[in-house]
């Protein structure tokens, strides 16, 4: 009786204040239509899970790292062996982030073959894209924090590979860098970067995503599209499902970081020679394989600037596809499946083949 | 020491044990668990004479009835053999002290046996009474395995006052003995539920699947007050030093020389945590939407928990097969100084006259490593020994033989090298011959032993 009468009264307190109701409403708005491809729907879902252990570890470890060059490296080692628990801190950082470009690989292309990204859903790709190339920002600012060898190494052909990019590339670099060379400078720059500049990227790309995502609720894909589907309450019966989901992938990550604990090389010595086989992360391994393998020149151009304009290109073709590909051309569409099944073949084969090499 | 020597490439006998005794031990604990779900809920069902929960029962006893007689028995057997070919000395000893434990153990693994078939085959032949007296049957002959083994099990922890009076029965009940009891009670039940959960996401009728699964997901709530209590319990009676590799791993497992130990033990902590969580969010707030295959993945969460909980008691006792008697391979703790003197070869049946120190040296290596090692695969010579030459090899195997935590940072973790020096040099060749960083190759040639082996035709 009486907590029944606290309730009410915190419930109205709340109410008057924020609108609970209306929250409800919209919460209750949102349903997820049951069918054999449903179990794509969770994986955006799996990557903000992995975002929010981002966030936590990212906080734990900023209270011990340092971003001096002389000390950041021996800042890591503390973190690993003094700090208590510091080594599982970090290796849910490391273990998660790869994780969570993963998972967002995944989400990518299944929203494409989906064809999740047609009207009314075109923002909610563009901004999709955009939380890619945030998450890429973060993996290449982060793995230089450690300043051990293979980070600085690492971070210095990443910069050299992007001087490259016709008119612009040079600028770029330098910035990143700040100066010719990667120094303090480029620490303290992909340190700002990384916990700051991404972050408030981040949260402003996923408020509009995540709201876009309420709004229109979850596309069905055409194989279903004229049958009797049941719909699900998205809040709360897919959202108990999804924390089922993250439980599950919360074990496996802390499998990855119980069994192999991230490590960390020798501190990074600017004035020695860049070890054998240096290799970016494999997000990244890709398209650095694919400009390998171009040869020096094509044609009146160089190899890799061939590479990095057909990059763009891809790029910009993901961006127009909701625009293009809208549901209505069965031509384009196969167009579009028939493009996005390339794309990942020779993502997955370059990815392999740099692993392999 | 005169047993063969069971040398198995790669995997290593640890590694053999390790699986069979992590598939065994996941089987198990649904044997014993089993035991008591089925006589709780059947008592449940017949209280409120529920016929769809009675359904539920029989067709969780057909999966129960061909887990346990079938996977569980076969690995238990499988279990036995590879013991006695793996650690042959252990199990010898085992056997010599425990004798009539034993042969309980049997007799109510039988029992329990037998009632697990008449238990399913009875389902609507005989009364509810009888059969609920079935059940109860069952559960207490299960419970009854278990009472004997965990005996032997703690015993190899904690062999408390048998160490010195050799009285089994202060053995048998050592100080972990109740803890582990309990806590493995408190295990099994919860992994019981685990699999009642797979066999209820099934369930047609909508109103018994969730009044089953929240039911069982009730079960849990009481195993996970105990189990914490249970456990720390269990850790208050470990020897201190097993504890200390424990908790230095809160600070440096990434690192440390045994810190996957730590780092297994955190890892049960977490996902045992998730479970029920878990629990609660998918069968309990929505046992519409409980899926099987969420069941089946849960689950399998579940028995990895168990089993990486068996692996981590089975390596805190590590570097002892039976704590502060026996080490790992078999060497009885007291009789170090004695063998560092005469030999350890000594009285092995597997060297003869004319032995090159290499053949000498494997002789070593098989007996004392291979328990733990292997030679390119789990735990390898090749990487743990790394680009040391033979000199250096000898100045590591010198190191090893002490007993001072001070000089050799591994006592605790890996029984002490045992032999004279001319043993231990043999052994070193050996393993420099294996790693390829052996000077020279060695040359055919009769090693100086400082006794005359015995002659095996
Ligand atoms: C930090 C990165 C991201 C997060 C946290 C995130 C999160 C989510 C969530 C929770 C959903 C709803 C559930 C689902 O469909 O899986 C969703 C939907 C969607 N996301 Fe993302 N996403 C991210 C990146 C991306 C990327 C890289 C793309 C593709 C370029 C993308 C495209 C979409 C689309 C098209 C939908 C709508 C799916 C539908 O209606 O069926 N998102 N996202």
């Amino acid at each position: 009786m009486m907590a029944q009468m606290l309730k009410n009264k915190v419930y109205g307190w709340l109410d008057q204040r924020f609108a609970l109701g209306t929250m409800q409403e919209l919460a209750g708005k949102k349903t997820v239509p049951v069918h054999r491809h449903s179990i794509w729907y969770y994986m955006g879902g799996i990557a903000v899970m992995f975002l929010i252990i981002q966030v936590l570890t990212g906080g734990l470890l900023m209270l011990y790292y340092v971003p001096e060059i002389s000390a950041a490296h021996a800042s890591i080692v503390t973190i690993n062996s003094q700090v208590d628990f510091g080594w599982f801190v970090r290796s849910m950082h490391s273990w998660g982030a790869n994780l969570m470009i993963l998972a967002l690989f995944v989400h990518l292309f299944t929203t494409y073959f989906l064809k999740a990204y047609r009207p009314p859903r075109e923002i909610t790709w563009l901004t999709g894209l955009g939380l890619l190339v945030v998450v890429f920002g973060f993996g290449f600012t982060g793995y230089l924090l450690p300043w051990d060898e293979v980070a600085f190494f690492a971070t210095k052909v990443g910069l050299d590979i992007a001087s490259q990019v016709p008119f612009v590339g040079e600028t770029i670099a330098t910035i990143l860098r700040g100066g010719a060379d990667v120094s303090q400078a480029t620490l303290s720059r992909f340190f700002v970067i990384h916990v700051f500049l991404l972050p408030l990227a981040l949260v402003a790309l996923m408020g509009v995503h995540m709201l876009m995502v309420q709004l229109h609720g979850m596309s069905r894909p055409d194989s279903v599209k004229d049958q009797a589907v049941r719909e699900e309450k998205f809040f709360p019966t897919f959202v108990l499902k999804d924390l089922m989901v993250w439980l599950l992938l919360f074990n496996l990550l802390a499998a990855f970081v119980s069994f192999y604990p991230w490590g960390l090389g020798p501190e990074a010595d600017p004035f020695a020679a860049a070890p054998a086989g240096i290799k970016p992360e494999w997000y990244f391994l890709g398209m650095f394989q694919f400009l390998k393998v171009l040869p020096a020149y094509i044609g009146p151009f160089e190899g890799e600037h061939v590479g990095m304009a057909l990059f763009a290109l891809i790029g910009l073709a993901f961006v127009v596809i909701p625009f293009w590909e809208r549901g209505q051309n069965p031509v384009r569409k196969m167009w579009a499946e028939l493009f996005g099944s390339v794309i990942l073949f020779l993502f997955i084969v370059f990815t392999v083949w740099g692993m392999l090499l | 020491m005169n047993y063969p020597i069971w040398d198995v490439p790669y995997l290593g006998v640890t590694g053999i044990i390790g699986l069979i005794s992590c598939f065994h031990i996941c089987i198990v604990n649904f044997a014993v668990g089993g035991g008591m779900y089925f006589a709780v809920t059947e008592q449940w069902a017949y209280k409120t004479n529920d016929e769809g929960v009675y359904d539920f029962l029989k067709r969780l006893s057909k999966f129960f009835l061909l887990l346990t007689t079938v996977a569980g028995a076969v690995s238990g057997i499988g279990i036995w053999w590879a013991v006695s070919l793996g650690n042959p000395n252990s199990i010898h000893t085992l056997i010599q002290t425990f004798t009539l434990g034993w042969a309980e153990e049997w007799v109510f693994f039988i029992a329990e046996l037998a009632t697990a078939f008449v238990y399913y085959y009875t389902w609507g032949k005989i009364s509810k009474e009888q059969h609920l007296k079935l059940a109860w049957f069952y559960a207490v002959f299960s419970v009854l395995t278990l009472v004997i083994i965990n005996g032997i099990l703690s015993f190899m922890m904690t062999p408390g006052a048998w160490l010195t009076t050799k009285n089994w029965l202060l053995g048998f009940f050592n100080e972990t003995y109740w803890p582990l009891l309990f806590m493995r009670l408190v295990v099994f039940a919860a992994a019981a539920g685990m699999y009642a959960f797979v066999v209820a996401a099934r369930i047609q009728d909508e109103a018994t699947k969730t009044k089953v699964l929240q039911y069982t997901t009730k079960w849990f709530i009481p195993l996970f007050i105990i189990g914490p209590l249970v456990g720390f319990w269990y850790f208050k009676n470990l020897p201190p030093d097993a504890v200390t590799n424990v908790m230095t791993g809160i600070q440096a497992s990434g690192v440390g020389n045994f810190s996957i130990l730590a780092r297994t033990f955190y890892l049960s902590l977490i996902m045992t945590g998730t479970i029920l969580v878990f629990a609660f969010v998918g069968p309990y707030l929505n046992p519409k939407g409980f899926s099987f295959h969420a069941a089946v993945l849960f689950l399998l969460c579940g028995l990895f928990v168990t089993s990486i909980g068996e692996f981590t008691r089975e390596m805190l006792r590590k570097p002892y097969v039976i704590y502060g008697y026996m080490y790992s391979n078999g060497i009885v703790k007291d009789k170090v100084p004695e063998l560092n003197k005469v030999g350890y070869l000594k009285s092995s049946k597997w060297v003869h006259d004319g032995m090159t120190p290499v053949e000498i040296g494997e002789s070593m290596f098989k007996s004392q490593c291979l328990m733990c090692h292997t030679r390119h695969g789990y735990r390898s010579m090749e990487r743990l020994l790394g680009e040391r030459d033979e000199q250096s090899i000898t100045a590591f195997l010198q190191m090893l033989q002490m007993t001072d935590k001070e000089k050799n940072p591994y006592v605790g973790i890996m029984p002490p090298l045992v032999g004279t020096p001319d043993e231990v040099a043999a052994l070193a060749t050996y393993l420099s011959a294996l790693t390829g960083t052996a000077a020279n190759p060695p040359v055919k040639q009769t090693a100086a032993l400082p006794y005359k082996p015995v002659l095996v035709k």
